[in-house]
C-alpha cells in the first residue's frame, strides 16, 4: 500500500515541478516585459526631454549709446527701461555681418536672436546705469530654431532637407535658410556660441516663443493646487474613515454611504470638473483658472481613494490592541487616537500619496474649470490664474514648433521628478512613524 | 456525549453546588446573554469572592469567555450582543445607566488570551492606564507605579535595563506578564483572565500561575481556562459551564475529586471536552 503511494507520488512529481517551472517563468516574463516597457518609455522621454534643460547663447558686442538706444544718458529710469534695446541688438548684428545689406536678409539675420533678448538687455542696463555709453560683449539667448541646431551640435554646413533632397537622411531638418546657417556657422567658428544649463526653463512662465517658455508657472500652480487638495482631502477623508470604521453603527444608512464612496472612486474625473464649473465657479463665483477651485475639485476626486485606503489601514490594526486599550479603561476616542490611528498611519499616508499622485497627474477636470489658460505670470496665491504641469504638457504637446516637443518631454520629466519627491517624502514619513511605534 | 448525559443536561434546572459566597466582590444574577437571536448564556448565577481565584472551565463554546466578558462590559462593543439579568460589583449594578463602562473597566481589569502589548515601550505599556486615568501626579509617582507593577508581575528584574524597548520585543511569556503588569498598574479591584496561558509554554505558564496566586492577596480573580490542571492548581473555587449553562460550582478540591453532577464528572474524567 505504502509502496503504491510512493510510486504515485513519484509519477506526479515531475508534472508538479513542470507546472511550477512554467508558473515561475510566466512571472519572470511578466516582470521583464513591464520593466522593459518602463525603460523604453522613460528612455524615450529622457532622450527627447533632456535638451529642454539646455539653452544656446550667441555672443554679440552690443553698444549701449544714445545713438543705438534712442535715449539720452540722463533719461529717467522708466524711460531708459523702455529704450530701443531691440535696435541696439540689431545694430550689433549688422556690425557683426556688414556684408548683409538687403532688407529681407537683414530680417533673416535678426531672427537668429531670441525676441526675449531685448528684455534681458534691458535688465542688464538697469542693473548698473554706468554701463551706458559703452560696448559690452554679451551672451544673448538664441532663437529656438538656431538653438535646436546648436545644442545638438549639428554640422551646419550640411544641406537642408527640402524638396530635392527630401530623402537625404543626413540633411538638416530646420526652418532656417542657408544664409542663416552660414551666419550661425560663422558665430560657431569664432567661438561665439555656447550651450548652457537653461535656467529660464525653471524661472519663466509659459511663452509663445519656445526658447523662452518655462514651467515655473505650472510648477507653482501644481504646488498650490496640491496643497489645497491635501489640506482639504486628508483631514476630511481620515475623519470619515475613522468614523465609518470605528464609530458608525452598522445599518442601512452606513451601507449606503459605503456603496456611494466606492462608486465615487469610479466616477470619470471630467465629471468632477463639470461639477466644479457648475457649483464652484458659476454658483459660488469662485475665481476661474484658480488653484483654489482646482484643489477643491481634485480633493473631491481624491477623497474616496484616501477614505478607502484609510479604512483598509484601520481594519488592519489587530482588534486585540483595541480590546487591550478598552480593557484598561480607555474611552473610544482614546482607543483611536492613542493606539489605532498611530498604527494605521503608515497605511493612511500611503493611500494619501497615491491619491495625491493621481491628483497631480489629473488633466481633464482642470480643463473644465479654466486651468488650461495661457499663463505667463507666476501665480502668487491660490486665487491667481494658474495652470498645472500635466495641463502644460497638454498645451505644449499641441504647439507646432519643434522646440516645444522637447519642452513637452522636459515638463514630463519635471512632473515625474515631482512625483518621486512626493513618494520619497511619504516613504520617509512612514519610516519615521514606524520607528516611533 | 452519552444519551444519559444529554438527558442530565436537559433536566438541569438549577446549578449544582453553592453559587454564593459569604463575602462577594461580584455577583452575577440570572445572567442571560444573546448574540442576535442566539442565546449564549442561560440564567447563570454565580458570585466571585474577595481574595479568591475562581476558575471557569468547560468545553469549547460553553460560554465561559462570554460570561467573563460581561463582567467588565467588554461585550458592549458587539452590536448584536444583549445581556439580561444583572451583575453587581460591590452591590452596585454594572448595567445600570449611571455606570460608565470606562470607569468600570478601571475597577475590573482584564488580561486576554493572546498577549497583546501596545506597540509602545515597556514603560509606556505599563504607564498607559495610570496616564489616561490621571493616577500619577508627576513623573516620579508614575515611575513608582510602573516599577511596582512590573515587580508584582515578576517582570521587573528581566526588563529594568530596557524599559524603553518596545513591548513587542519581549518573549510570549514576558509579554503576558507585561499585560498583567499593565492591568494591575491601574489598581483594579477585580482581574478577569481569559485563558491567559493558552499561548504560553509550560515554564511561562508556571510563572504566571505563581503570579496569580500572589495576586490573590489583593484582588479578586476570575480565570477562564481550558486546562483542568491549571484550574486545580490556581483556583479556590471552580465553575463548570456546559452549552451556556452553569452546571456546577464548588470548592475546587471537591469539584475535581468528587463532582456531583454527571456532566462535570464526564468532563473532569476526560470523557469529552
Amino acid at each position: 500500500m505504502s509502496n503504491n503511494t510512493t510510486e504515485k507520488v513519484r509519477a506526479s512529481l515531475q508534472k508538479r515541478y513542470f507546472k511550477e517551472k512554467v508558473f515561475r517563468s510566466i512571472g519572470v516574463v511578466a516582470i521583464v516585459a513591464s520593466l522593459s516597457f518602463l525603460v523604453v518609455l522613460l528612455g524615450s522621454i529622457i532622450y527627447k526631454g533632456y535638451p529642454a534643460f539646455k539653452a544656446s547663447y550667441i555672443q554679440l558686442d552690443v553698444t549701449l549709446t544714445e545713438e543705438t538706444l534712442d535715449v539720452s544718458a540722463d533719461a529717467e529710469d522708466s524711460e531708459l527701461r523702455r529704450a530701443n534695446y531691440l535696435g541696439a541688438i540689431r545694430t550689433a548684428l549688422r556690425e557683426r555681418f556688414p556684408e548683409v545689406t538687403k532688407r529681407g536678409d537683414k530680417r533673416n539675420l535678426y531672427r537668429l536672436i531670441s525676441s526675449g533678448a531685448e528684455y534681458a538687455l534691458s535688465d542688464f542696463m538697469m542693473e548698473d546705469r554706468s554701463r551706458f555709453g559703452q560696448t559690452h560683449s554679451l551672451w544673448l539667448l538664441a532663437d529656438d530654431e538656431a538653438d535646436a541646431l546648436l545644442k545638438r551640435n549639428k554640422d551646419l554646413t550640411k544641406p537642408i532637407r527640402t524638396g530635392e533632397n527630401a530623402k537625404n537622411k543626413d540633411a538638416l531638418i530646420t526652418r532656417l535658410n542657408t544664409d542663416q546657417l552660414g551666419w550661425l556657422q560663422s558665430f560657431k567658428e569664432a567661438g561665439e556660441t555656447d550651450v548652457r544649463l537653461a535656467s529660464t526653463f525653471f524661472t519663466n512662465g509659459d511663452s509663445r516663443e519656445a526658447e523662452q517658455a518655462g514651467i515655473r508657472a505650472a510648477l507653482i500652480g501644481s504646488a498650490y493646487t496640491l496643497l489645497i487638495t491635501f489640506v482639504l482631502s486628508f483631514p476630511i477623508a481620515v475623519a470619515a474613515a475613522i468614523y465609518l470604521e470605528e464609530f458608525a453603527p452598522q445599518n442601512k444608512f452606513t451601507d449606503i454611504v459605503e456603496v456611494n464612496i466606492n462608486n465615487l472612486a469610479a466616477v470619470p474625473s471630467i465629471v468632477f470638473g463639470l461639477l466644479g464649473l457648475a457649483v464652484f465657479i458659476n454658483y459660488l463665483q469662485l475665481p476661474r483658472s484658480a488653484p483654489v477651485v482646482g484643489g477643491i475639485v481634485l480633493s473631491l476626486m481624491t477623497l474616496p481613494t484616501i477614505i478607502i485606503s484609510s479604512r483598509a489601514a484601520l481594519k488592519a490594526v489587530p482588534p486585540s490592541i483595541r480590546e487591550a486599550a478598552r480593557g484598561l479603561g480607555a474611552s473610544p476616542v482614546q482607543v483611536v487616537t492613542h493606539h489605532v490611528l498611530p498604527l494605521a498611519m503608515p497605511g493612511i499616508l500611503t493611500g494619501t500619496i497615491i491619491g495625491l499622485a493621481q491628483a497631480l497627474g489629473e488633466t481633464a477636470p482642470l480643463l473644465m474649470i479654466g486651468m488650461v489658460a495661457f499663463i505667463v505670470d507666476i501665480p502668487n496665491s491660490v486665487t491667481d490664474p494658474a495652470t498645472v504641469l500635466p495641463v502644460q504638457v497638454f498645451l505644449w504637446a499641441d504647439a507646432p514648433e519643434r522646440a516645444f516637443t522637447e519642452r513637452t518631454s522636459g515638463a514630463i520629466l519635471v512632473l515625474l521628478a515631482f512625483l518621486v519627491v512626493m513618494n520619497l517624502t511619504a516613504v520617509l514619513l512612514r519610516k519615521k512613524f514606524e520607528r516611533r511605534w | 456525549m452519552s444519551s444519559a448525559a444529554e438527558k442530565a443536561f436537559e433536566e438541569l434546572k438549577e446549578t449544582v453546588g453553592r453559587v454564593t459566597v459569604d463575602n462577594p466582590k461580584m455577583q452575577a444574577k440570572n445572567v442571560d446573554v444573546f448574540y442576535g437571536d442566539k442565546q449564549a448564556i442561560f440564567d447563570v448565577t454565580c458570585d466571585i469572592g474577595k481574595n479568591e481565584v475562581i476558575a471557569m472551565i468547560g468545553p469549547s463554546g460553553c460560554g465561559k469567555s462570554t460570561f467573563l466578558r460581561c463582567m467588565n462590559r467588554m461585550n458592549d462593543t458587539i452590536p448584536s450582543c444583549r445581556v439580561g439579568g444583572d451583575i453587581l460589583l460591590e452591590g452596585d449594578s454594572l448595567y445600570s445607566s449611571s455606570v460608565d463602562p470606562v470607569m468600570l473597566r478601571a475597577r475590573v481589569g482584564m488580561v486576554f488570551q493572546k498577549p497583546n502589548p501596545f506597540a509602545k515601550s515597556i514603560y509606556d505599556n505599563v504607564a498607559y492606564g495610570p496616564r489616561i486615568h490621571g493616577l500619577a501626579n508627576n513623573r516620579a509617582e508614575l515611575d513608582d507605579i510602573v516599577e511596582s507593577s512590573l515587580q508584582r508581575a515578576g517582570l521587573f528584574d528581566e526588563v529594568k535595563d530596557r524599559l524603553n524597548a518596545p513591548g513587542t520585543s519581549l518573549s510570549g511569556g514576558q509579554q503576558q506578564r507585561l499585560c498583567i503588569a499593565r492591568t494591575i498598574a491601574v489598581n483594579p479591584e477585580v482581574i478577569l483572565m481569559d485563558e491567559p496561558c493558552s499561548a504560553l509554554d509550560p515554564i511561562a505558564t508556571a510563572r504566571i500561575e505563581e503570579l496569580i496566586d500572589e495576586l490573590r492577596e489583593n484582588y479578586a480573580i476570575a480565570i477562564v481556562t481550558h486546562s483542568m490542571q491549571q484550574a486545580a492548581r490556581v483556583s479556590q473555587r471552580t465553575a463548570y459551564f456546559h452549552l451556556g449553562k452553569l452546571v456546577e460550582v464548588g470548592e475546587t478540591k471537591t469539584i475535581f475529586t468528587n463532582p456531583t453532577h454527571e456532566l462535570t464528572e464526564n468532563y473532569i474524567t476526560g470523557r469529552f471536552g
